[in-house]
Order: C-alpha cells, then structure tokens, then sequence
C-alpha cells in the first residue's frame, strides 16, 4: 500500500508541476502585462470543472544548444477538451511563460493531436494565440509542427468551427494558423500579427511603424480586416469565444441549436414603416433595422469595423439562428468595394458551410466607381459574391429595402442567384440603374434638341422614377415573390424561414468549384 | 490637432460649421453628395474649428482634407 501511495505522490508532484508551467516569477509577468496565463483562460472560455486535459507530461525532444537540461512538463502549449454552454469543444492555449510560448516540434504534435480528435469528433476548435514564434533551437523540427497544423486548419475547414483568439505576440509563419480558421478575435493592446515585426520592416523598408500600428488589434480590425472582432482584454476575447459558438453548429453535418424564443414571433413594428426615408438620396442606419427585426433586438456584427459599407453578423429569428448580410447607406452610400466584397462573399460561405440560413438587406446603389477600385481588381472581388451566393445551399431569404441596382441587384442575393425568397419594400427601386444615368441615356436626343434641356431632363428624370424606379415591374415577372409592407419584416422572415426549414438543394459535381481568389 | 477627410470621393453640398464652432465628436460638420446620396461627415474627434478647406459645390477626393479641428 505504501508503494501505492508513493506513485500517487509523485503522479500530484509532477500534475503541480506541469501546472506551474515557467513558474511563479514569469506567471507573475504576464499578469503585469494584463495577461491572464493559459491555464486562467481555459478556465474562463469553459464550462466551471469541465476541461480534461491530455499530453501534460509532453516535453521536448531537444539536444542541441543546453535545451537538453531545460524541460518543463506540457512544453509550453496546453491542449484538451471540455464543453461551452454545456457543447463539447477542443481547445489549445499556448504557454507564454513556457519558452515563450516558442513551438516545437513536441508542442506541434500536442496541437494536431487536439486538432484531429476535433476533426474525427465533429466538435469547434478553439486557439488561444500567445507565442513568440517557432522554438529556434528546433529548427526544422518547428517548422514541420507549423506545416502540420496548417494542412489540419485546411482540412478542418468546412467541417468544425475553428476559431482563434490573439492574446499576446503571433509573428512570422504563425499568423497563417489564425489565418485559416474562420474567426479572429484579437485583445486591444496586448495582441498584434504580422508576418515580418517592425525592426525587420526599419532595416529592409527604412520604413518607421510600431508593433501597435503594423498589427494591432485595431489595425487588423479596420485596415486589413484579417481579424473579426478587437476586445478590451482576454476576458472579453473569451466571452466572445463563448457568444459565438452559440450562432455555430458543432460540425457541417448539423444544424445550430435552437434558442427558446420568447420575443414574439408575430411581432410588427411600425417603426419600420419610417425607417427607411422616401428621399433616396438621404441615408439610415441599416442596423436600426436589422435589431428591430431580429430576436431580442440582439445582433452578433461580426468585422463590424472593416468595410462598413457592408454589415454581417448573426442573430436569431423565432429562436432560428441566422446569418446577416445588409448593405450600409450611412457609410461610403453602402456601394460595394473591394473590402465589402470580400467581407460579404467571406461571411456568405461561412454561414454556408456551416448550415447557417442567410437574410440579405438590400439597399445599394452600386459598385463604387474609380481607379483605384479597377486597379485593384474589383473585377475579380466583386464577382465573389456572385459566386458566394450561387453556390451557397443553405436558405436564402433577400428583402430590398430601397436601392437595387444594375450588376449590385444581382449580387446581392437577387433571385437570379437562387435565392429562395425575395421581398421588397414599397420603397425598393429595383432597375438597371438610378433613374438619372437611365434618363439621360435613353433619352439622349430628346434631351439634348429641347429648348429648355434641363427643364427636360428633370421631367424625363421623373417619368422614369414613377415608372422604373419601383418594386412592381420586379414583381410582374416574379423576380421578387411579394412586395411587403415593412412594419410585417420579422413576421414574414419568421415564416419564410420556418417554410424553408427542410430545404434541399445541390450545385454540380465538381472537385471543387474556383472562386476568383 | 486633427484633421477630418473625405471617406470617399464626391461633391461637397453643404459645410455645417464655421471656423471657431466647437463640434463634438460624432457631429455632422459636412454634407458630401457621392453615388447619388447625401453622406454626412461625421467629426472625428472634439474640437474647435480651426480652418475648412472645403466649400459648397467642390469637388473632392477619398481622403481630401475637408476641416481642420484643434
């Protein structure tokens, strides 16, 4: 029995140990710097007790450079699973206080082993981001975990939710981890990414930036738009970890659960009615309407600083979750860009691939005119959304609210593209284009030979308005299904929703289809 | 100091405020008119107007300088 007890001891030596990961005085740093450690940000994102940890006593396999002498038990990344509001999840948090948080090649292979029982489990994988980069003294061995987990998070793709929290330094060839999954959330402050830091930046571009402004949680939230959502600090990061997953499915084979719905389902709200104003050339907040339409008022924006021309998130309808897509009239007049396009045709197939119905608001004028947006191949962005929405499967429900014009109508989900349902505001204007630019074409001659030419051209202006410019001449050849009075949106929604509950649709057998990257 | 652009290009209809005014942040300081919409500019920040490089009926560029806050 003694014997017993011994192995026992030494089993809860070595557990207090692992669990003290780089010990006290580097816990005592990354709490200096408004961090919380690996171990504290497992406990918060999970359900109270529910993490089971696996590959504790992992360590190195390191004989170079001393490391050999230097072993500390998990090696620096903290893998396992547990549940979020009561749902199986797989979670990894790399150790900052361990090596740095450095990957080896021991540490690569803790996280593929999470990463494919995720895989094989049907269940989201979460990555808490706090690492200095690859373990140097491991040289190929660490660039071999990257790849590793890199062709994981392409596998994965489509089939669990992946998503990665920043919470501290992501450099080099590890951004592309984040980078593949289908969130980024980054901590203000405390996170940044990049693939080269700024002191390799000073001495190739003699460029001067700090690592804030090169790749802060701002800069990527509102420049490049590689991540989703900026938090105040890793508690808020984790909480929005556990937000998300409730719009999520647990893999692609099923559906989101659903919410008991206690906001009335037939619910109309005459405020919309006025919502969107009779002058075309005056903007509204689309989110206004979004929340009034949806469950609670509650809406998940999701890149809700990068390209505000174009609004997505999630949300519920009669406890249904829903993906959101809505063009901005308060911002850049919601044209469509290059940014919005890609944030539009990315959101699409997310909700796509994971069963997740879409509701498109529709007010836009068009694709923004420029150089600069030529050159920047908004030819080739832009038609991702075409594609995004052909290809999409899961319901499709479009209501144009105001503007719906030329190439845009099509894009945004417009019947053409096998959108399921189509409803328009009386307000819609839904034409090849806005009835200046059609007026003066088609009536080019007339125009030009009057006496008073802009006397006629404001009337000709206007005869096409009354018109063109309207939802009926849509609805006469079906293209929208029905013309609703806006105060009925939800109501509608709700039971559109529920009518395309069993939806069963499939594009051409293919490999895979080529989205215009 | 700060300044206050243009978000995209168009044609500025009208300029809410004189120099001197103080403006809050989030108060619409100009109206630019760009694919066929009135787009209110929105102060960036709080501040008094300090010059406005923009007048009604001008022609502006994405980014143009249209008020100088300080």
């Amino acid at each position: 029995m003694m014997e017993m007890d011994a192995k026992i001891q030494e089993l809860d030596r070595r557990n207090n140990e692992a669990e003290l990961g780089g010990g006290e005085k580097r816990i005592e740093q990354q709490h200096a710097k408004g961090k919380m450690t690996a171990r504290e940000r497992i406990a918060h994102l999970l359900d109270r007790n529910s993490f089971q940890e696996i590959d504790k006593f992992v360590v190195h396999r390191c004989h170079d450079f001393g490391m050999e002498r230097k072993k500390i038990p998990g090696d620096g990344v903290i893998t396992g699973y547990g549940t979020v509001n009561g749902r199986k999840v797989f979670v990894f948090a790399q150790d900052f206080t361990v090596f740095g948080g450095s990957l080896s090649g021991a540490f690569g292979e803790k996280v593929c082993k999470v990463m494919d029982l995720a895989l094989r489990n049907g269940a989201p994988v979460i990555g808490l981001n706090d690492s200095g980069g690859a373990r140097i003294q491991e040289g190929v061995m660490s660039l071999g975990g990257y790849g590793e987990i890199f062709k994981r998070n392409v596998f994965s793709s489509g089939v669990v939710p992946q998503i990665s929290v920043i919470m501290g330094p992501c450099a080099g060839g590890a951004v592309y981890s984040p980078a593949l999954t289908d969130f980024t959330i980054m901590v203000k402050k405390t996170s940044n990414m990049f693939i080269t830091g700024p002191q390799v930046i000073k001495a190739v571009t003699s460029e001067d930036v700090t690592a804030e402004e090169l790749g802060g949680a701002m800069t990527h939230n509102t420049r490049s738009g590689v991540a989703h959502f900026a938090e105040e600090s890793d508690r808020d990061a984790l909480n929005r970890v556990r937000e998300l997953l409730a719009y999520l499915p647990q893999n692609y084979r099923e559906r989101t659960p659903d919410t008991t719905c206690k906001d009335d389902p037939d619910r109309t709200d005459p405020g919309l009615n006025e919502l969107v104003p009779a002058n075309p050339r005056l903007p509204y907040d689309m989110k206004d309407l979004i929340r009034k339409v949806l469950d609670d008022g509650v809406f998940l924006e999701t890149h809700q600083h990068y390209a505000m021309n174009m609004v997505v998130g999630f949300g519920r309808l009669n406890g249904m979750a829903v993906g959101i897509v809505a063009n901005q009239p308060r911002f850049l007049a919601g044209c469509l860009d290059i940014d919005a396009s890609m944030k539009c045709a990315r959101f699409v197939r997310t909700c796509d691939s994971f069963n997740i119905p879409l509701i498109t608001f529709v007010d836009v004028p068009g694709y923004l005119p420029g150089v600069q947006q030529e050159y920047g191949g908004i030819i080739k962005h832009g038609a991702k959304i075409i594609y995004a929405y052909s290809e999409a499967t899961v319901p499709k429900i479009t209501v144009v609210t105001r503007k719906a014009y030329g190439g845009a109508y099509i894009a945004m989900s417009g019947k053409h593209l096998d959108a399921d349902i189509n409803f328009a505001y009386p307000s819609a204007e839904i034409a090849v284009m806005g009835p200046e630019g059609a007026a003066n074409i088609i009536f080019r001659r007339e125009i030009e030979g009057a006496e008073d030419p802009e006397a006629t051209r404001d009337r000709l202006v206007e005869e096409y308005r009354n018109n063109f410019a309207s939802p009926f001449r849509a609805a006469e050849v079906g293209y929208i299904d029905h013309i609703i009075f806006p105060e009925a949106t939800r109501p509608r929604l709700v039971k559109a929703l529920e009518m395309l509950r069993e939806k069963k649709a499939s594009i051409p057998e293919r490999r895979h289809g080529n989205i215009p990257l | 100091m700060s300044e206050i652009n243009a978000p995209m290009g168009g044609k500025v209809i009208e300029v809410k405020v004189n120099v001197g005014d103080s403006v809050n942040e989030g108060d619409e300081v100009v109206i630019l008119e760009a694919m066929k919409m009135e787009l209110p500019v929105v102060a960036s920040a709080s501040g008094t107007v300090k010059e406005i490089k923009c007048s009604s009926g001008d022609a502006v560029d994405a980014e143009a300088v249209l008020l100088v806050l300080e």
